[in-house]
Order: structure tokens, then C-alpha cells, then sequence
């Protein structure tokens, strides 16, 4: 399987009359691991849902798709009433089946898909368990969980490993590692520059404009101007450049 | 559908005579309304289980409301008093697309937007309904605020079954993708969920539900039917599945023994006040369950 290349071309977004990004160009290889960085409040999500097509935008985002055009799609949080019954296994059926409600339980086939990706992501035995009763890293590894059914070829990541502890954040790169090696492309929106330097093929820096984008190591390079990250904090630019 | 009715009632009415059944179905407006309870039980504790998750509670209450106003309405323009539909459909699902509309395109916190909302209908069908208690019985203006089973007729009945069937039809097939929608918009969209239309349709589900059943119900008490037995199935239940099956038993035991229990016990109570009386009890029941369990753990740890 080939994952799509993507080529953002001049793309802009104004909400409210305020200019959320302005002339971004940057283009994604198939198959690769790029990382969004900038600081928080920079249109890293906007420039993500205008290319999941969710906000009207300026500028075109061209999508080369192969055969499969799938999206595994992790977002930042699941904002809900933490008291509710419903357990893992519940919002799997909830996001994998379309017309089998989920009170009813899971199909077989959707079982056995949910089991193994709930293992892939370290998290098996957790399906009867109540989504408000997990650690929040253990929210943000079922929300991975359900980006891969069916096998994504395009991966959007926003922020995903925000609350995970260390073994999370080892699963969770071994199994990007995994699906970049199957072809898979990954767009992901990253805070930890440390992460970003070991995974990343490519890094493009957002801050409502596009700052620079390459290779981690000359993104590097650029981070001298490390005002701009403040959000990101220095341990991390420290993280980055040893 | 009318000679199937008069068939049931009568069957049943003998039932009754015969001991089998409780004497109060000797009467056939309570098999009328224990017919309604019976359809409108299961589908309230299904839907009920929505609005929680969807926090859309006070919705309900707004549109409860807002039939008041169809009510005068309805009769003000020469409708039925005592079936007044046409009006109460309308004008509910008119209130109902306006809300929906307004809450997409303005900055107010849905609550805030929702409790204006349902302030003016309360305000208006208030109004209005006194305006128009000259021109008829008073006790059908009773009957609309807080429900009686002395009015149900085979027309309601009707109404019920088609929207209870309309109300499966939309709220099994749909019933994930709208509360994928209501967990993450955002996530719901690129699973291919139209989260804005699921909106629409959703709150036409809730409207023309509240609608059928105030005739039972109430105007004032109907979204405690959507609330109460989902709030109560919660306090208990760990999993979508027993949280749905509990809250939609709950809802049916109250509703029958809201309609029934009055008239077996001669007790001078609204059919809407006695339902909710009995839900509110589960709910007791339930908290006083979860407390004890939550106690037995933290001794237990």
C-alpha cells in the first residue's frame, strides 16, 4: 500500500475577519512521517481541518491518492461527560459500525478487528472498561486505536501523546514506525522536538504563516530563533538540538 | 386500526372482569393509555439515553413549551381542541428548526440559547393559553400541561404508533453516528457523519416525540420522561448496552404504573405527575445503590 502525497499550495484561512493562516506551501511525501510544529494558537488544527475538509479555505490542497482513501484521523481530546457508561468497546462500535448500534454490541468481525487493534496499541483486556475510568494517555491510545479500522492510508495526528505516559509513547512509536514502514503517510502535529528529531522524515513549522519545512535537521538549524517556540519550552529546544 | 382497537379493549375489558387483569381496565381509556404508555415508554427511555449523552435535556422542555403555544394556537384558528396536531407539529417543528439554526450561527452557549429559548415559549404559551381557556374546558388545558388519560383517544393513538415506528426507523440505524457526533464533530466528519444534518434530524426525532406523547405526559413533564430513566439506568450501569435496555425498562414500568396505579388507587393524580413520581423513584432507588456500592468499595479498599 502507498499512502497519498499531499502538496498544500498557498492555502489561507480567515475567520471572523482574522487571518488564521496566510500563504502556506509545503508538500508531504507518500509515505512519510511529517510533523507539524509551531507554538499553540499557530493554525497547526486549522491547516489540519482544511485539509480533512472541514473549513473553507483559500489557496488548494491537492491529495494524490492511491487505490485506498482511508483516513485515520486522532484528535486531540475526546471532550465528554467522563460519569458516562460507555466502556471502550462501546465507542469502537460507536466510530467502526455504521449501522449496528452500539447497544447492541459488536458484529464478530468488528470484535476482532477492535481486539487486535486494541492489542497493537497495548491496551488489550480494556475493552469492558469505561472510557471516563481510563488515565487520560490510556483516552488518547483508544482514540489511536480507532484511526487504524479500517487500515488507514493517510494518519492525522493532532497532538496525540499529550497525556501518555512512557510505555504509551513507546507503543504509540513503534506502531507509527510500523505503519510508516507499510507505506502509510503520517501527518502529524507534534510538541515534543525530541520525538520530532527521532521520527519525522520531514517538519514543517507553522505560525499562521509557514516560518520554514525540510528535514528535522535543518529545521534544526533554524531554531535559533527560539522565541517563537516559547510555547514549546526550552527542555524541549534543548531536547532538540543534543 | 379503529375496529382493532375496539377489538383489544373489549378483549381486555373481559380480562378484566374476569379478574385476570387490574378492575381499572375495565375501563377502555386506561387500555388506551396503557397502549400509549406501552409505545412510548420504550422509545422516550431509548431516546432519553441520547439526550444525556447529547446534553440536550432542556431542549425537550423547550419544545414541551412550545406545544403550549401550538395548543392555543390550534385553537385560536378553529383546530380540535382536544387534537390540535396539525398545529402543535407545526409550530414545534418550526421552533424546533429555529433553535437548531440560531444555535449554529451564534456565539451564546447552547444552554444559555436554549434557556431563552424555552422562556419565551414558556412566556407565549402561558399567554396564550389563557387567552384561549375562555373558549374551552379548562380540564383540556390541564390535560396539556400535565397529561390525562381520560383524553387519549384512538387519534392519539395513531399518532403515537406512526411516530414511535418513525422514531425506531431514525434512532436505531442513526443512533452511533449521533453520538459520535455529539463525543467529536470533528472525528464524526472524517467518518463521513453529517454532524450538521444529524443535528437537524435529531431534534426533529426529539420534537416530534415530545409532541405525541403530551397527550400522556404533559407539556410541563415530558422531558423528565427523556431525562429521569436514562439519568437512573446511569447511576448503575457501566456499558451503552445495559444503559439503554435499563433506561428504556424504566421508562415503561413508570409510564404503565403512572397510568395505571391512579386508577387502581382511585388517587386524584395526573397520569404526567404520576409517571414521573414513579421514574424519580428508580432514580432514588439507583443512587441509593450506587452510594451503598461505592461505600462497599471504598471499605472493601
Amino acid at each position: 500500500m502507498r499512502g497519498p502525497s499531499i502538496r498544500f499550495d498557498n492555502v489561507g484561512l480567515q475567520l471572523g475577519g482574522v487571518d488564521i493562516l496566510s500563504t502556506v506551501s509545503f508538500a508531504v511525501g507518500s509515505g512519510e512521517i511529517h510533523c507539524l510544529i509551531g507554538p499553540n494558537g499557530g493554525g497547526k488544527t486549522s491547516l489540519v481541518r482544511c485539509l480533512l475538509g472541514q473549513m473553507p479555505h483559500s489557496g488548494t490542497i491537492d491529495v494524490g491518492w492511491d487505490e485506498n482513501r482511508t483516513i485515520g484521523y486522532v484528535p486531540q481530546l475526546l471532550d465528554f461527560d467522563k460519569t458516562l457508561p460507555v466502556t471502550v468497546n462501546d465507542f469502537l462500535a460507536m466510530v467502526c459500525q455504521k449501522r449496528r448500534p452500539a447497544f447492541v454490541g459488536m458484529s464478530k468481525a468488528t470484535r476482532a478487528t477492535s481486539d487486535a487493534v486494541l492489542d497493537r496499541v497495548g491496551l488489550i483486556g480494556k475493552g469492558k472498561t469505561k472510557l471516563g475510568s481510563l488515565s487520560g494517555g490510556e483516552r488518547q491510545r483508544v482514540l489511536f486505536a480507532q484511526a487504524l479500522i479500517p487500515a488507514p492510508a493517510l494518519l492525522v495526528l493532532d497532538e496525540p501523546m499529550t497525556s501518555m505516559d512512557e510505555v504509551g509513547v513507546e507503543r504509540f512509536a513503534s506502531v507509527i514506525r510500523e505503519l510508516a514502514a507499510d507505506g502509510v503517510t503520517i501527518l502529524w502535529i507534534a510538541h515534543n522536538l525530541a520525538q520530532v528529531r527521532e521520527m519525522a522524515h520531514s517538519v514543517s513549522c507553522i505560525k499562521r504563516t509557514l516560518l520554514f519545512s525540510g528535514p528535522p535537521s535543518e529545521v534544526l538549524a533554524e531554531l535559533g530563533a527560539e522565541a517563537l517556540f516559547s510555547s514549546l519550552g526550552m527542555a524541549n529546544f534543548e531536547a532538540m538540538s543534543t | 386500526m379503529t375496529e382493532f382497537y375496539a377489538w383489544m379493549r373489549e378483549s381486555l375489558q373481559n380480562l378484566a372482569y374476569d379478574g385476570v387483569l387490574p378492575l381499572s381496565f375495565q375501563y377502555g381509556f386506561v387500555i388506551n393509555a396503557v397502549f400509549c404508555a406501552l409505545l412510548i415508554g420504550p422509545v422516550l427511555g431509548g431516546v432519553g439515553t441520547m439526550v444525556v449523552v447529547k446534553r440536550m435535556a432542556f431542549f425537550s422542555q423547550a419544545i414541551g413549551n412550545a406545544a403550549m403555544t401550538g395548543v392555543a394556537i390550534g385553537v385560536l384558528l378553529g383546530e380540535s381542541y382536544t387534537e390540535p396536531y396539525v398545529s402543535m407539529f407545526s409550530f414545534c417543528i418550526l421552533f424546533g428548526l429555529i433553535l437548531n439554526y440560531t444555535k449554529g450561527r451564534t456565539a451564546i452557549s447552547s444552554d444559555t440559547l436554549i434557556g431563552v429559548f424555552l422562556s419565551i415559549s414558556l412566556a407565549v404559551g402561558a399567554s396564550l393559553l389563557l387567552f384561549v381557556s375562555a373558549r374551552v374546558n379548562t380540564h383540556i388545558l390541564e390535560a396539556v400541561l400535565f397529561g390525562s388519560v381520560l383524553t387519549v383517544s384512538d387519534t392519539d393513538i395513531n399518532v403515537l404508533l406512526v411516530v414511535t415506528i418513525a422514531a425506531l426507523g431514525v434512532g436505531v440505524p442513526l443512533f452511533n453516528r449521533f453520538l459520535l457526533a455529539s463525543l467529536n464533530p470533528s472525528l464524526a466528519r472524517v467518518r463521513g457523519v453529517r454532524v450538521r444534518v444529524l443535528e437537524y434530524v435529531f431534534v426533529l426525532l426529539i420534537t416530534i416525540l415530545t409532541v405525541a406523547c403530551l397527550k400522556i405526559v404533559g407539556a410541563v413533564l415530558v422531558e423528565a420522561l427523556l431525562l429521569i430513566p436514562a439519568a437512573a439506568a446511569r447511576n448503575v450501569i457501566r456499558s451503552m448496552k445495559g444503559f439503554v435496555f435499563l433506561s428504556m425498562a424504566i421508562s415503561t414500568i413508570s409510564c404503565i404504573a403512572g397510568v395505571v396505579v391512579p386508577m387502581q388507587f382511585d388517587l386524584p393524580l395526573p397520569s404526567g405527575g404520576a409517571i414521573i413520581m414513579v421514574a424519580a423513584g428508580f432514580f432514588l432507588l439507583t443512587m441509593i445503590v450506587r452510594m451503598t456500592f461505592s461505600r462497599l468499595r471504598e471499605v472493601e479498599a
